[in-house]
């Protein structure tokens, strides 16, 4: 068997639909069937990060039709210990929308408690001298 | 038993607001917006005498809080959990989804499923596998979250090991130009396909 041969052989499948000589010609061939494999295994490490993105963007965007913040949604479901995950989240307000605003209100609860739980009976610390304006 | 309440949607917020506050000696922020009656005020303002002026600093810059009454919450939970177990106790759910952790991911599943782990499962092919991670579990009506998982007694997701078999050969491959650095290899996984059976909410819940 040619080295040639061989190459033909195993990579003619990749490269039928390469534009112009690279699908001819072996100096041209072997480059770019290089640069594909290269860019298929870097974009095989960058889809998880652009799929994590488009999750985000995903939850974010349906929270935000619940009145709710991003941000604030996952903090206050970490905080009550629901450990679903964005692909789960963003599957969620596709298919499952009640459940989805049933987590919101979930997460707006918490989130409520805590402010009032800050809050305690709205007194400021001894000493301060306030700068919110007061009629006397 | 009825279901603790942390298993329902919305969160018992009794528990946490019996704070211990520090005695202060401070008149609260909200008294000292009082008008008094020594100031001048324009016409509007007479009907209501504890107006003030909007102005980036007339009011604190956390939000207002509606009132909360934690009796009422008990009460609203309480119906919440009865309802939702009157619906299990009848069975009056169809299809049920189910939220499992398995090899690693979290999968969102019905029942006629079928999914592609990208390892490999240490049970033969016909095999009937319980997936003991659950969770959340819902239906059209209700849904049910865990804190973070719910309790084996509850929910029972089966499936089936259907095939294993290997991945395409995928080839990874560096190069670096004018360095002569290349470096090709070729991963093949090992692939498994669960079909899941069944998902069932036992009738009482715990």
């Amino acid at each position: 068997m040619s080295l040639l041969g061989m190459f033909w052989n195993q990579t003619v499948c990749l490269l039928q639909h390469f534009r112009g000589r690279k699908n001819r010609c072996y100096s041209l061939a072997v480059r770019a069937v290089r640069r594909a494999f290269v860019y298929a295994s870097k974009a095989r490490k960058a889809k998880r990060r652009s799929m994590r993105q488009l999750w985000i963007q995903r939850v974010a965007a349906a929270s935000r039709e619940q009145h709710m913040k991003y941000p604030a949604l996952i903090h206050n479901l970490l905080k009550c210990s629901v450990a679903l995950n964005r692909r789960v989240l963003c599957d969620l307000s596709i298919t499952e929308p009640r459940s989805f605003q049933s987590l919101t209100a979930l997460a707006h609860a918490r989130r409520t408690e805590g402010l009032r739980a800050a809050l305690g009976d709205g007194a400021e610390p001894p000493g301060v001298f306030s700068r919110i304006t007061q009629l006397q | 038993m009825t279901l603790s309440l942390r298993n329902i949607l919305l969160r018992a917020a009794g528990a946490r607001l019996s704070l211990n506050t520090e005695k202060r000696c401070v008149v609260p922020a909200l008294k000292r917006f009082q008008s008094s009656s020594s100031i001048i005020y324009p016409a509007s303002f007479l009907c209501c005498p504890s107006y003030v002026p909007q102005t980036s600093l007339s009011r604190p810059p956390w939000p207002e809080l509606p009132a909360f009454d934690a009796e009422e919450e008990e009460r609203r939970h309480r119906a919440v959990v009865q309802k939702v177990n009157g619906l299990i106790e009848e069975g009056a759910y169809g299809r049920l989804f189910a939220v499992v952790h398995f090899a690693s991911r979290q999968w969102k599943v019905t029942d006629e499923d079928l999914i592609l782990i990208e390892n490999h499962i240490d049970a033969a092919c016909g095999d009937r596998i319980r997936m003991e991670k659950v969770l959340l579990v819902g239906g059209s009506d209700f849904t049910l979250v865990g804190k973070p998982l719910l309790s084996r007694d509850l929910v029972q997701v089966h499936a089936t090991v259907i095939e294993k078999t290997e991945s395409w050969p995928m080839v990874h491959m560096r190069f670096w130009k004018r360095h002569r650095f290349q470096k090709k290899r070729i991963i093949i996984q090992p692939q498994t396909v669960l079909r899941i059976n069944t998902i069932e909410v036992s009738p009482k819940l715990f």
